[in-house]
């Protein structure tokens, strides 16, 4: 829960960010996408997505159209990290089922992996776990992305060493 | 006008065609038949469903024959194996999601789907099932929506964003999560939804539906301890015919009450009565309001749709609402309080129905301000809050009423005419022309020109007020007082009579609202399909039937005049004011915030009542 002087300093910032697009081509785009840059959690509320349809007069309906089709938008707090694990057809020849359940036990999430498939985020807010359809990455399946830098054939062991380096000092639970 | 035309060639003949038109309308034109599924007159063509596909020679895939165009030149086969076997695949892809339940599916036999799969010799499907089980959307007390029978043909989106301007459903995610959805899946009990029910009235399957209440109303007509009376709107005598089997529009006012008397209703009255009622309570407000400097313009209170549209929308324009409720509800304030009394029965035991046009009625008939007669009586015998009641029981639509006929066997062409119960079954031809767009204004005018000129109208039927046209005006010289009158239906015409209300530009003193496209016989209660011809049709009964009544004015009501001297003494009187008028909830956009998360229909109902 964001307290509500975090919250109404993010409201306020909300404000600039839709005079700045006001009139502009793609405006409601524009908008959500910073938007969900100012919080700092990377994801947009629901209180910021009423400020938004309140103060731009958009259909709430119409803003949950755009927030649910694009998925560089979040409806859910993010870690700290990334993983995007890809499951296209070439990564999954090469294993990448089991290399998700391989997240999942590092990260020691194997239960919301299996319940909350899609997309999830460890109760130490530290790792965000996501799927996409295909990274076009093919050539280089198995293919997994942590923090936005692309990692090719990547194996457990490397799995392990990346996200070790990462969660250094993270407390095991 | 003189019209360009193409040649073209369908099945190896030719035509001549209008430019300009798609491929299924020049068909249609000629002859043949294509079969659609998604596409929907009027409404909506997102062309989703790939059942239209015809071939067209040096086209390199089959064509979607409801959204393409015809050229000068084109050659179209509709009949091919290929496009059979086409058509089928597409068909057998839909089923491969879908439920399938049928038996138990309120639109079974109603349903376009079932129709097309009929139609096609579609009797299985050779695919599995892709999309998750979604759960169901309860949380409104009018509409329950079922995603898993959903086929994506974005009927209902458009008619509530295009139609209704309330925006409470859009599409959500995308590719093969693609849905209908409320805001962060709220559900529509939880956003700002009318519950007007359009989207219902032309959604093709049973993906979106009334609530049904025909099990509970059955069990209450089988109880010896219930008195159980039932009231009709005005618009079902023109609609249950259609409903039952006959030709759209058919008036059958005396089969609708022998038919209500078979299923077992202790007595069948007329929400005519309080239409009547209504008149002259919104007669004497508007002239009160015209002499008192009240607020200008005043606007009709009927259409519990419409009621909230203001509410969530215009929470700042509330005042122009009119305080009088609307004839449902005055039915169920006099039917447990006047009539109760009269007739020596206790109103608890009372069970009113209504058989309404519209699914807003069941929510309106929850609002937990509802209750007058309950407190009229707790003022006076002291009953606790244990008793409390409702002034209406259950409301059923048009629809409900039909299934409750056919499951009771009510062979309704074979029943005889019958005349409703007195008292509360008296009325005028003014009642009648409610269930039409601009009924309400005629009537009133009718009433209220009589009261301040002291002479009828110059002609009774008044016709400026009538018609399909979304916004009709007229002027009225009341005694030398000149006032603009205004009647509007869809919320859509709504919303652009509010925003000249809101820049103060409004020249009108008196306006009829109603939620649905041509008024009440177009509700979203009634039997599917409601077309703009069929509305027609239904209007044209309803003015025939005005035409025939003895007594067309509200005040010459012979019961209503009853009720005064006996009960209500005046009109805007004390009694009036508790049990006939009511208040409104400034709502805005965010209702969940108000409601509390999560809740469903009943208990929030329950909460508001605390
Ligand atoms: S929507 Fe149509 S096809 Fe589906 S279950 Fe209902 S009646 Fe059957
Ligand atoms: S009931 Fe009316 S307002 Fe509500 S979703 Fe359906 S069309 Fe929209
Ligand atoms: S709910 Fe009905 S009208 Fe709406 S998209 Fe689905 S099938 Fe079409
Ligand atoms: S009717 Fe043409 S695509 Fe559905």
């Amino acid at each position: 829960m964001e307290s509500t002087q975090a919250l109404s300093r993010e409201l306020q910032e909300i404000d600039s960010v839709i005079t700045k697009y006001k009139g502009k081509h793609g405006e409601l785009l524009g908008i959500l996408e910073e938007t969900q840059l100012l919080n700092e959690k990377k994801y947009l509320s629901e209180d910021a997505l009423n400020h938004v349809a309140l103060k731009t007069g958009v259909p709430l309906s119409r803003i949950y159209n755009v927030v649910t089709f694009y998925s560089f938008f979040n409806l859910k707090p993010q870690g700290k990290h990334t993983v995007i694990v890809c499951r296209g057809t070439a990564c999954h020849t090469k294993g990448s089922k089991s290399l998700l359940g391989d997240v999942g036990l590092i990260l020691d999430c194997s239960k919301q992996l299996e319940e909350e498939a899609g997309s999830f985020t460890t109760p130490d807010s530290q790792f965000t776990v996501s799927t996409v359809a295909c990274f076009g990455q093919c050539a280089l399946a198995p293919v997994v992305a942590i923090d936005g830098i692309i990692h090719s054939n990547v194996t457990t062991t490397k799995l392990q060493k990346l996200l070790n380096k990462i969660s250094k000092g993270r407390k095991k639970s | 006008m003189e019209t360009k035309t193409v040649n073209i060639k369908i099945n190896n003949s030719d035509y001549q065609v209008p430019q300009g038109v798609t491929i299924l309308d020049a068909a249609k034109r000629v002859g043949i038949d294509i079969p659609t599924l998604c596409y929907c007159e009027d409404v909506s063509k997102n062309a989703s469903c790939a059942v239209c596909v015809v071939e067209v020679k040096n086209a390199r895939s089959l064509i979607r024959s409801c959204v393409t165009c015809v050229n000068e030149g084109m050659e179209i086969t509709t009949n091919s194996t290929h496009v059979r076997e086409a058509r089928k695949t597409n068909v057998e892809l839909i089923l491969a999601n879908h439920p399938k339940d049928c038996l138990s599916c309120l639109r079974n036999q109603n349903c376009e789907l079932q129709e097309i799969a009929a139609e096609l010799g579609v009797k299985e499907t050779r695919f599995v099932r892709t999309k998750k089980l979604e759960p169901l959307d309860e949380t409104s007390p009018s509409i329950i929506r079922d995603p898993n029978k959903c086929i994506l043909c974005g009927r209902c989106i458009a008619v509530c964003s295009e139609v209704q301007t309330v925006y409470a459903i859009g599409l959500s995610n995308r590719g093969i999560q693609s849905k209908v959805s409320t805001y962060m899946e709220k559900g529509l009990g939880n956003v700002a939804c009318t519950n007007c029910g359009q989207c219902a009235l032309v959604c093709p399957t049973g993906a979106i539906v009334e609530r049904d209440e025909t099990d509970k109303v059955f069990d209450d007509l089988l109880n010896p301890e219930k008195y159980v009376v039932v009231q009709t709107a005005p618009a079902i005598r023109v609609g249950i015919g259609e409903a039952m089997g006959l030709a759209p529009g058919s008036l059958v006012t005396g089969q609708m009450v022998a038919g209500l008397r078979r299923l077992g209703f202790d007595k069948v009255f007329d929400t005519q009565f309080t239409a009547d009622l209504t008149i002259i309570e919104e007669g004497h407000e508007l002239i009160r309001r015209l002499t008192h400097k009240g607020t200008l313009p005043m606007i009709t209170s009927c259409s519990p749709g419409w009621i909230k549209f203001a509410e969530h929308f215009f929470p700042n324009s509330l005042d122009h609402l009119s305080t009088c409720k609307s004839p449902q509800q005055m039915f169920g304030s006099v039917a447990k309080t006047y009539y109760a009394a009269k007739i020596g029965v206790d109103p608890r035991k009372i069970v009113v129905v209504s058989v309404m046009p519209c699914t807003a009625k069941k929510y309106e008939a929850r609002r937990p301000e509802m209750m007058g007669a309950f407190e009229y009586w707790k003022e006076r015998k002291g009953w606790s809050d244990d008793d409390a009641f409702y002034d209406i029981d259950y409301v059923l639509t048009t629809r409900e009423l039909a299934r409750m006929f056919k499951e009771s066997g009510v062979r309704f062409a074979a029943l005889p005419s019958e005349e409703f119960d007195s008292p509360l079954g008296e009325s005028t031809g003014a009642a009648v022309i409610f269930g039409a767009t601009g009924g309400v204004m005629e009537a009133a005018l009718r009433t209220a020109y009589e009261v301040v000129t002291g002479t009828p109208l110059p002609d009774i039927n008044f016709m400026p007020a009538r018609g399909m046209e979304g916004i009709k005006e007229a002027e009225v010289d009341l005694d030398g007082t000149k006032i603009k009158v205004a009647v509007a239906h869809t919320l859509k015409n709504a919303r652009k009579l509010l925003e000249q209300i809101e820049k103060g530009e409004s020249p009108y003193a008196f306006i009829e609202i109603m939620t649905c496209p041509g008024g009440c016989l177009g509700g979203g209660g009634q039997p599917i399909p409601t077309t703009w011809n069929i509305r027609k049709m239904r209007a044209d009964s309803i003015y025939a039937e005005d035409a025939h009544k003895p007594l067309r004015k509200s005040h010459e009501n012979p019961q209503v005049q009853a009720l005064y001297k006996e009960f209500l003494k005046e009109p805007l009187g004390e009694v009036s004011h508790h049990l006939l008028h009511t208040h409104y909830k400034k709502r805005g956009l965010f209702v969940w915030q108000q409601n509390g998360e999560g809740k469903n229909a009943d208990q929030h109902a329950e909460k508001e009542t605390n």
